[in-house]
């Protein structure tokens, strides 16, 4: 008999609505986190990988999807974001993982997006990451930021 | 640290007790206490909005006092930039700084050239630089105290180059020591300052262990006498060398990056700007800008609190006296490359965060207290009248979880309170008269079952 995985004690939890298409307010979900784990004291350096992973995911949302539910967890070892969208989804988890590979559209890069880093720069912020996909349907991010 | 040691003290006999300062204070650091403004120095930036906006004349920057001059053998008057622009544009800087020496200085120095140095300096400095980027400048003290207090992890962004008043003072010193043989502490360089901040910044130097400076007068204390001195100036003299017009646009915000080569640089003015801009950059982003000027007053310089001229007025004679000069620089590039050879423009020292000390010790700790800061948040009115006197609602419930207030404080909850008690007293005495009082163990007895079953 496999014992089931022991669950993690989680210390606080709250979850956020990110909108499709909502420019003027982008970044403001990562913004609020950032205040969040600032208040708990959570090191600098943590606080700086996870802000910049969540606000890459947050602006992926905007940009592609209609919306999603961001869902931050903190454990005494780690900090946990789940970002599960409804939207288009990815086809090519592969191909989009790569730096430089970017389906933006030309109004996306005049405002400073789509060079193609976003998934790439939220993996590399993280200390463990998983991405799902269904096109059509949507696509669900996992990673987490060790509290060390 | 108290208040008779810092720049910025409120005066108990001036003040009426308004939150007019304690609601401008880009940092929350004033609150009104038994009727006065107490200002919190851990917090406070020295960006003098407090003085700004009081209207009792209460918030008053502490300067340097005449007497101290009295120390000195030989006393040097260097103007902030901002003074060259208090009396129009048809008053040239070098009658200025001339007519300094007839006020009770026995010389001047004119800072201009220094900050054309610096800008050179910088741009070597950011050409070899490896980050983290961007480089944000360290010219105005308010803004490396904001760095300080709010985003210590930000502090190694800032330029590691001393500011061009320090810089101008140092060489200043040592000139005059030669030329005079006098011993360098027998020179008292004195700033003429725009602003509480650099007054500040001379009695408490960061990066440096002691400032090359002796002290500061504002700008206001030297105008009268100034403008009275300035009649018998000619407009004919000339200061040697002469004024640079690179480092002048110094006195206006954008003027630092103006005077640079470098163009992948931003301007920043006021703190709300700034702290939006440097919460972005704590979250990586700007990461491709060089350089980021920024200073707590709108506009720079001009716009210093201890200012006489107003700032509109103060930017057009900046404007025109550039015009004038075109091109104009004492600054000689070899003189700046071996002054870079010998490390001269770097910061001596570090700059170090001020650790506010945490509520909470621990991760459980700070949960916990987040959830009785929601519990507190859910109470206040949300109104932000600042009558308790903190600054807005939530800035109470940061107050009663350091325990320095109460929720009482607060009129809107203490008018509910007692409200609810007179509702009841009054409720009590229309039963007593109308209704038989109810049987009090009816309901107790009713729990009672309750509990029982």
């Amino acid at each position: 008999m496999s014992m089931p995985p022991v669950e993690e004690e989680v210390l606080y939890a709250e979850s956020f609505k990110i909108t499709g298409g909502n420019f003027a307010h982008g970044g403001d979900v990562a913004a609020r986190i950032k205040s969040i784990l600032k208040e708990f004291g959570v090191r600098t350096d943590v606080i700086r990988r996870l802000s910049i992973a969540n606000f890459e995911a947050e602006m992926n949302v905007i940009m592609y999807a209609d919306e999603a539910d961001l869902e931050l967890k903190v454990t005494p070892t780690a900090v946990r974001v789940t970002l599960a969208d409804r939207g288009q989804g990815i086809p090519d988890i592969a191909l989009a993982m790569q730096e430089g590979y970017s389906t933006a559209t030309a109004a996306m890069r005049e405002r400073g997006f789509g060079a193609g880093l976003g998934l790439p720069n939220i993996k590399r912020n993280a200390d463990s990451f998983d991405i799902e996909s269904t096109p059509g349907v949507g696509t669900t991010l996992r990673y987490t930021v060790a509290i060390g | 640290m108290t208040s008779n040691d810092h720049a910025l003290t409120s005066d108990p006999a001036k003040c009426i007790g308004c939150v007019d300062c304690t609601r401008a204070c880009p940092t929350g650091a004033i609150r009104v206490r038994d009727g006065h403004a107490v200002v919190n120095y851990d917090l406070c930036t020295d960006c003098g909005f407090c003085i700004h906006v009081c209207q009792s004349d209460a918030m008053r920057a502490r300067t340097t006092s005449l007497s101290d001059l009295k120390k000195f053998k030989y006393t040097v008057a260097m103007p902030s930039l901002t003074l060259y622009a208090q009396f129009g544009h048809e008053v040239l800087p070098d009658q200025i700084l001339h007519a300094l020496t007839k006020i009770g200085f026995d010389d001047y120095c004119d800072i201009s050239w220094m900050c054309e140095m610096v800008a050179v300096a910088s741009e070597a400095y950011l050409a070899e630089c490896r980050g983290p980027w961007p480089k944000i400048s360290s010219t105005c003290p308010a803004i490396v105290r904001l760095l300080r207090v709010r985003y210590p992890e930000l502090l190694p962004h800032l330029i590691p180059i001393e500011t061009p008043r320090e810089l101008a003072a140092k060489l200043t010193r040592r000139r005059l020591a030669q030329q005079r043989g006098l011993a360098p502490e027998e020179i008292g360089i004195f700033f003429i300052t725009p602003c509480t901040a650099i007054m500040n910044s001379i009695e408490r130097p960061v990066g440096l262990s002691e400032s090359y400076l002796d002290g500061a007068f504002s700008i206001q204390e030297v105008y009268g006498p100034l403008l009275k001195a300035l009649k018998d100036v000619p407009s004919s003299v000339r200061v040697d060398g002469g004024i640079s017009a690179r480092g002048l646009g110094w006195a206006q915000a954008g003027g630092e990056i103006n005077s640079m080569r470098n163009s992948n640089t931003l301007t920043v003015r006021g703190v709300q700007d700034i702290t939006r801009v440097f919460d972005r950059i704590e979250s990586g982003k700007f990461q491709s800008v060089d350089f980021i000027e920024a200073y707590s007053c709108y506009e720079g310089c001009v716009s210093g609190q201890l200012a006489v001229e107003s700032r509109a007025a103060a930017q057009r004679t900046i404007q025109n006296l550039s015009r004038r000069l075109r091109s104009a620089t004492p600054v000689k590039e070899e003189r700046i490359r071996s002054l870079m050879a010998s490390r001269f423009f770097t910061l001596e020292g570090e700059i170090t965060a001020r650790e506010v000390k945490p509520l909470a010790l621990d991760l459980r700790g700070a949960i916990k207290l987040r959830s009785d800061r929601a519990a507190l948040r859910a109470k206040v009115p949300g109104k932000n009248c600042a009558a308790c006197g903190a600054p807005n609602c939530d800035m109470l419930v940061e107050d009663v979880l350091h325990g320095e207030a109460k929720i009482e404080d607060c009129p809107f909850i203490e008018i509910e309170r007692l409200r609810s008690q007179l509702g009841n007293s009054q409720g009590r005495e229309r039963r007593g008269r109308t209704d038989p009082p109810a049987p009090a163990c009816g309901k107790r007895a009713t729990m009672l079952k309750g509990g029982a079953q």
